[in-house]
């Protein structure tokens, strides 16, 4: 009986040391709110705030109203981000279909070289990228990014699994009554993969929204941007002055992930320790 | 209606298989299998847009092992690696141990949301915002430091600090992601095996490394192959907080090889930065996976 109560206060214990290290945690996402409120002059003053003095919106206004294009920039946010999701939810659903359920020679050569591309990181292919977009006029340019983001080889890696751990007598059966190809797939497959379609979107989405290396090397004007960069470039361009605005901003950038967070938490801790993308 | 012939219905599939892998191999063929060959090509050229291209041989390649600049970001790179994901793995693996516990789901719902909302906001974003944090004058960290009577720490500008701000950064970032792996891993070991050592007296230390280690050996392992592969690219937390400064101090691989590609236009020479770069990927991986089965159960 003692040892039981003892038991339960080293869980208390933990849980509480666990409770302040996640409130340390959420600090940086608390202090910028809060900071994105504050008037620009106080920006500075200490003590730093976690919780917002007001909801003025006025650095926010200021966000709009400066020189830098943000709605533009935020525009080209959900632009890369909405048809590179699109893109890969067509591809990867095509091909993972074509790689589960169909024969045909060459198949399983294909989709081995297909997974090797897991392995290259960003860095390999962005030289040749690079160039190939100077001679297309594609330097600079949203669709650019979209374009390079229309499959992915961890898209089709993933729904290929999931569709071989589905049961394909459906399939088979629908083909015995001489169903198309592509009536079977948008009749039955695509049905059945309703689940990891929603976690690739997911991945898809997150991962768009917060890439920066590859925006980074083939765009530099601010009409073509995404928000990773455009967040670099308003704290130099507002200087040291303005924190509370280029916090204004943060809080808009970083809105739709933070909401998808709190709206469908599970799924989405699921859909990225599946993948491994990170912020 | 005849049915059709074995072979034509054969002939009929591999075209529709052909045709539903299409867009996805076409894509794949110009943004990723093209680009590496290439990359690969000019790795042993010389190669600008107003020269030209030449074959130079193994000459990028001797130069980046011979300049010390570049050697030293090597180091950099690796050195980043190794504690980056040591304290991103163990920090993980400690929150896992410590949360592997019954607590009511709204805390549940607290403590995924604390630690597992900053993996998923761009470092790009949160950069900035530490960026703040670790200013000297009029930081946060350093005021709270100095509340405390202790002296303001030059926590970006100078080079024996640097790499530690943007360690602990990293941490932040990240260490939620292997915390999530690892309490499912741990939620795998059997409850009966732990009961009974407890009942015969073995230590919380000796059920730990007999029986829950063993257990998620190869989920660890996982989680450091996977945190590796993420460090040894590190380039945006770095590129913002200190843009590798001060000096080189935190100068990564991917930043060298941004810098000499698209401000010095040594194609030829980034090129072969970034195949050392895919090559010293896949070699701490082999490593890895060959050490791993000292301590993995398979």
């Amino acid at each position: 009986m003692d040892n039981k109560s003892s038991l339960v206060w080293v869980d208390r214990a933990i849980i509480a040391v666990l409770v302040v290290m996640g409130v340390m945690m959420l600090m940086p996402f608390l202090w910028l709110f809060s900071m994105s409120f504050r008037p620009a002059a106080e920006a500075y003053k200490m003590p730093p705030s976690f919780l917002p003095p007001s909801l003025d919106p006025a650095n926010y206004q200021a966000v709009l109203d400066s020189s830098v294009p943000f709605l533009r920039i935020y525009w080209n946010s959900i632009y890369v981000a909405v048809l590179s999701t699109i893109g890969q939810l067509i591809t990867c659903t095509l091909a993972a279909f074509a790689y589960a359920r169909l024969r045909f020679p060459g198949r399983d050569g294909l989709f081995f070289i297909m997974l090797f591309g897991l392995m290259f990181p960003a860095q390999v292919t962005i030289l040749p990228i690079y160039l190939g977009y100077a001679q297309v006029g594609l330097l600079n340019n949203p669709l650019g990014l979209v374009l390079m983001g229309l499959t992915s080889s961890f898209g089709v890696f993933m729904l290929r699994q999931f569709m071989r751990s589905q049961p394909k007598e459906l399939e088979e059966a629908a083909l015995m009554d001489g169903a198309g190809y592509w009536k079977i797939f948008w009749r039955i497959s695509l049905p059945q993969l309703k689940p990891a379609l929603s976690a690739l979107a997911i991945i898809t989405f997150t991962g768009s929204w917060n890439a920066y290396f590859q925006p980074r090397a083939l765009i530099e004007s601010q009409n073509a941007m995404t928000l990773p960069l455009a967040m670099d470039l308003l704290r130099g361009y507002m200087g040291q002055g303005n924190i509370s605005i280029v916090m204004a901003a943060m809080s808009m950038a970083i809105l739709p992930v933070v909401l998808l967070f709190l709206v469908a938490q599970k799924m989405v801790i699921q859909g990225v320790t599946m993948s491994g993308i990170r912020g | 209606m005849a049915r059709l012939p074995r072979s034509d219905l054969k002939a009929a599939q591999a075209r529709a298989g052909y045709l539903f892998v299409l867009p996805s191999v076409l894509l794949y063929a110009v943004f990723v299998l093209a680009p590496v060959i290439i990359t690969i090509i000019l790795s042993f050229a010389y190669y600008d847009v107003s020269f030209g291209f030449f074959w130079v041989g193994l000459e990028n390649y001797e130069r980046f092992f011979s300049e010390p600049r570049a050697l030293t970001i090597f180091w950099n790179t690796l050195r980043f690696a190794f504690l980056a994901v040591s304290f991103n793995v163990g920090v993980g693996l400690i929150l896992a141990l410590a949360l592997n516990r019954a607590m009511p789901a709204p805390l549940l719902y607290f403590f995924r949301l604390a630690f597992f909302l900053p993996v998923i906001i761009a470092a790009a974003f949160v950069s900035v915002v530490w960026s703040y944090f670790y200013s000297f004058d009029f930081g946060v960290i350093n005021y709270y430091l100095s509340t405390l009577g202790l002296p303001r720490v030059p926590w970006l500008n100078s080079s024996q600090f640097a790499m530690t701000s943007i360690i602990i950064m990293d941490v932040w970032k990240n260490t939620g992601f292997f915390m999530i792996i690892l309490i499912a891993a741990l939620q795998g070991v059997p409850k009966p095996i732990l009961d009974a050592a407890t009942m015969d007296g073995a230590s919380p230390w000796r059920r730990f490394s007999r029986i829950t280690l063993p257990f998620i050996s190869p989920v660890l392992f996982f989680c450091i192959v996977f945190a590796s592969i993420g460090a040894l690219q590190v380039f945006e937390s770095i590129v913002i907080l200190t843009s590798g400064g001060p000096g080189d101090a935190t100068r990564s691989l991917s930043i060298y090889l941004v810098d000499e590609a698209f401000s010095g236009f040594e194609l030829g020479y980034a090129a072969s930065v970034s195949v050392v770069m895919m090559v010293l990927i896949l070699i701490i991986t082999v490593i890895q996976l060959l050490g791993s089965r000292r301590w993995v159960t398979q």
